[in-house]
């Protein structure tokens, strides 16, 4: 499908990406001419052409976070973009055609289904408050394996059923075998029931979107029908935890005035983050089947991180992809603690990484390489500035070891060296500005709007937070890149890095957990401090914020993941946003809907604690979760031997023998549930007198 | 429903009796009946006699021991009600869904209305039919092609120059 784009908003779309690009490369460019003076005058040594290489690289990359920063503080402060998704007119739908049916897409995966079911009947709850209700429906697809969420999934699902009057609206499935997981759920989707739909808004298990935003989305893509997918900015929300409230701050913030800026020069080819996005079903059933990549892992197999990939594919067939950066009402959760961030890190690292091969296909459009380019550079920035790290510490090192020569052949007076002290600390702080100066420009923009500012907690401690927040971010920068060094290595080196799964509730970190993930961090501050202060003093002041934050890893860690400190720092007006200020009618909803938690069906209100074996014993929860296996025949010679060990290990040594894969085998099966649900049954409970 | 009576015992089964007695037998499908609902001891009767006859009937196939069997059919024998009263196709997915709705208390004294002479229980019907679950609409399948993604290669870009070059 081909682009009709106007003429001029074709030059200006052109226009701004070449200002961008520009700017990018002539602020890099200067920045190493500084540099390359400081380095040249006695010519450039091996490693000084190590740190150029390094420094050009991960410069232009903070030049890109930076210049987006601008232009979305740019953006904010005139208050429009004239070419944002929102604003384009667009074409009114054909009012003869029949009204539009979404499709609200939640794929989870062993998560924890009250909060799931919390968020879901919020979001329904807000779209009632619309009045819109009738064009939606809504799809919980389970992935989970777990069989003690897989049966809390459906009663849960039913509960919402029957509270919500939602039969024919409320859809819930667990597929059989999770293939390709997240893509391959999304995909089943697609195949089965995606032709009932003319869109799709995918999200994710701790997405809350209002209803409002919804509706809005649905009407930007039927205005706009060149237009495959419309991204909305999640903005962070709901945590305690002293850690993610810092990141909540940041990212709301901050990320008002980089989604901004994101959208300014990317437009028409932004990118897919994932969730929280309205898709049309049509284009993406007929561009977005991934395949598998040849090769093996890490960068063969399956595509990981499929979002940017569909992205590129629908531009690749002449779509349009937007970010909605000015549609508000979209909301996800972050990991509440140090060690947590550092886990979906881990698991977003893999995907990201791939992309590098993505990035060079055939057939993709430019900004769509840039994007994959963006995603490597998230995880590969890391190992990089290590590197740039150590070659400057051994640098310095050897300019320590020179001796000053200061009388040179027939001369007679000394010839003193030249220090280059103006240039090194410009090139600092020039860095520094780039890092820091958007913090600053996203303050500033509070000054505009009275009303915005003091839902942050008004301009002092607005000013505060920031100030903390960067504290802070400089603190765990160098635990980060620590942790993001060795997942690229262990994923270049294809070792599996031991992790246990991520806890998505507030929790505290334990001294233990704290002392088993940083304790090689701490080490390595310590270490690598006492060796530079010793051999190269000079350099040890300049490098204690990276040292500082190593070695203090362990009590940050530990305290930033406090609840009560986040809590504190509330009272004290610290870290606000504008969704704590005044949460929205639907983070509202999802608060009550956690803290009541009142279900209708009794099997759920009585809280078993075992809800496989509610499965198996109680005659309803049995029947439900029978009616919602998918039909299959009965099975083989082999799977019916296997069942029946399984059954005889159940009878003889009870459930808590069973793994859960086991556990889920033996539920999964039509026959052997009935057949396990009549043998409780039959079997008066030990010592208990016949009824 | 009695819920009183699903809560399982640790560890997990006693063993199976080989020979129930007659007491055994009626007992576990007294207490069965109970927790599905049905609380008059002479429907109680009526259904456990029905269930007896129709344990006899069931195919030896499943390997489980009498009392299992018995109470196999006695699940076995309110789905046949089930399917009667509902007048609905008899596959397993859909009479499981009618159980569970049943069973999830949308008619509180359902044995009253289930067992009614025929023409005075008709609104259980539409009932069940209504409290019934959906979990998926009518699938409408469509096709999702694999994409093909030319990735780059060194090799291959040597060989797409060389069959550019003229005369190659």
């Amino acid at each position: 499908m081909a682009s009709s784009a106007s003429s001029p908003m074709v030059i200006g779309h052109t226009l701004r990406r070449a200002v961008f690009f520009i700017l990018i490369a002539v602020t890099t460019l200067l920045a190493l001419g500084l540099l390359v003076t400081v380095f040249h005058t006695d010519g450039l040594s091996p490693i000084e052409r190590v740190l150029l290489v390094l420094y050009a690289i991960l410069f232009s990359w903070i030049c890109v976070s930076f210049w987006t920063a601008l232009m979305g503080f740019w953006v904010m402060l005139t208050g429009r973009d004239r070419w944002a998704i929102s604003r384009h007119p667009g074409t009114p739908p054909d009012p003869a055609a029949p009204p539009p049916r979404t499709a609200i897409l939640m794929p989870i995966y062993n998560e924890d289904s009250q909060r799931v079911f919390a968020g879901l009947r919020a979001i329904h709850q807000s779209l009632a408050d619309t009045g819109q209700l009738d064009g939606f429906d809504f799809f919980i697809l389970s992935d989970t394996r777990d069989p003690e969420v897989w049966v809390e999934e459906e009663l849960r699902w039913q509960d919402m059923v029957r509270t919500l009057n939602g039969k024919g609206r409320i859809f819930y499935r667990n597929r059989p075998e999770n293939t390709s997981r997240k893509t391959g759920n999304l995909e089943d989707f697609c195949t089965r029931w995606g032709a009932r739909y003319r869109y799709m808004i995918v999200l994710d298990a701790d997405s809350i979107m209002k209803g409002e935003t919804l509706v809005e989305m649905v009407r930007l893509m039927e205005r706009q029908p060149r237009v495959a997918l419309i991204q909305t900015p999640p903005v962070p929300v709901n945590r305690e935890s002293l850690f993610a409230r810092i990141l909540q701050f940041a990212g709301s913030i901050y990320g008002r005035m980089f989604t901004a800026g994101l959208n300014f020069w990317q437009l028409d080819e932004s990118n897919y983050w994932g969730h929280n996005a309205i898709i049309r079903i049509q284009p993406f059933l007929d561009h977005c089947g991934l395949p598998k990549l040849p090769g093996r892992e890490p960068f063969g197999g399956e595509i990981l991180s499929h979002d940017f990939v569909e992205a590129a594919l629908l531009r690749r067939a002449g779509w349009e992809v937007w970010l909605a950066y000015d549609l508000e009402g979209s909301y996800e959760e972050i990991p509440p603690t140090l060690i947590d961030y550092a886990k979906r890190d881990r698991r977003w690292c893999q995907g990201n990484l791939q992309h590098l091969r993505l990035a060079l296909s055939h057939g993709f459009n430019g900004l769509s390489r840039i994007h994959f380019i963006m995603g490597v550079m998230s995880y590969a920035a890391s190992p990089l500035w290590l590197l740039f790290l150590i070659a400057t510490g051994v640098e310095a090192f050897i300019q320590t070891q020179r001796e000053l020569v200061y009388f040179f052949g027939q001369n007679w007076m000394p010839v003193w060296p030249v220090s280059f002290a103006v240039e090194m600390t410009t090139v600092l702080l020039v860095t520094l500005t780039m890092l820091f100066l958007p913090k600053l420009l996203a303050l500033l923009l509070l000054l505009k709007d009275a009303k915005l500012r003091e839902s942050y907690g008004g301009m002092a401690n607005a000013s505060w937070s920031v100030v903390l927040e960067s504290v802070f971010s400089v603190l765990t920068a160098p635990v980060l890149m620590l942790f993001q060094t060795k997942f690229v290595l262990a994923i270049l080196m294809r070792r599996a890095v031991g992790w246990p799964p991520q806890q998505r509730g507030d929790h505290m970190t334990s001294f233990k957990e704290a002392a088993l993930a940083h304790g090689g961090h701490t080490a390595i501050g310590l270490v690598v401090g006492g060796l530079s202060y010793l051999y190269v003093p000079a350099f040890f002041w300049w490098f204690t914020p990276v040292l500082l934050g190593l070695a203090l890893s362990i009590p940050v860690s530990m305290l930033s993941s406090s609840i009560a400190l986040g809590q504190a720092a509330r009272e004290w007006g610290l870290f606000l946003t504008p969704e704590e200020t005044n949460p929205p009618a639907v983070l509202r909803y999802l608060a009550e809907n956690l803290q009541d938690d009142d279900a209708v069906l009794p099997a759920l209100r009585d809280r078993p604690p075992n809800h496989f074996v509610q499965a198996l014993t109680d005659p309803y929860v049995n029947a439900l979760h029978l009616s919602l296996l998918p039909e299959r025949g009965p099975p083989g010679k082999r799977r019916r031997h296997y069942l029946e060990g399984l059954i005889h290990q159940l009878e003889e040594e009870g459930p808590d023998s069973l793994s859960a894969a086991q556990k889920r085998d033996l539920i999964a099966e039509p026959e052997t549930l009935l057949r396990l649900h009549a043998l409780f049954w039959s079997r008066p409970p030990a010592g208990a007198a016949l009824p | 429903m009695d819920r009183g009576k699903v809560i399982a015992p640790h560890p997990y089964l006693p063993p199976p009796v080989a020979a129930p007695n007659t007491d055994l037998l009626f007992g576990r499908l007294h207490a069965y009946w109970r927790a599905l609902g049905v609380s008059d001891p002479a429907q109680i009767a009526a259904l456990s006699e029905q269930a007896l006859r129709r344990a006899a009937e069931l195919p030896d196939t499943l390997g489980l021991d009498p009392l299992a069997r018995t109470l196999l059919a006695a699940s076995e024998l309110l789905d046949d009600w089930l399917a009667q009263g509902s007048e609905l196709p008899r596959t397993p997915q859909r009479l499981a869904a009618i159980r569970a709705a049943l069973l999830g208390g949308v008619t509180p004294d359902w044995p009253k209305t289930l067992f009614a002479p025929p023409g005075e229980g008709d609104n259980l019907r539409d009932t069940l039919a209504e409290a019934t679950a959906e979990p998926t609409p009518e699938p409408m399948p469509s096709a999702m092609p694999a994409q093909p993604i030319d990735l780059f290669s060194v090799l291959a870009e040597i060989r797409r120059l060389w069959q550019k070059t003229p005369g190659a």
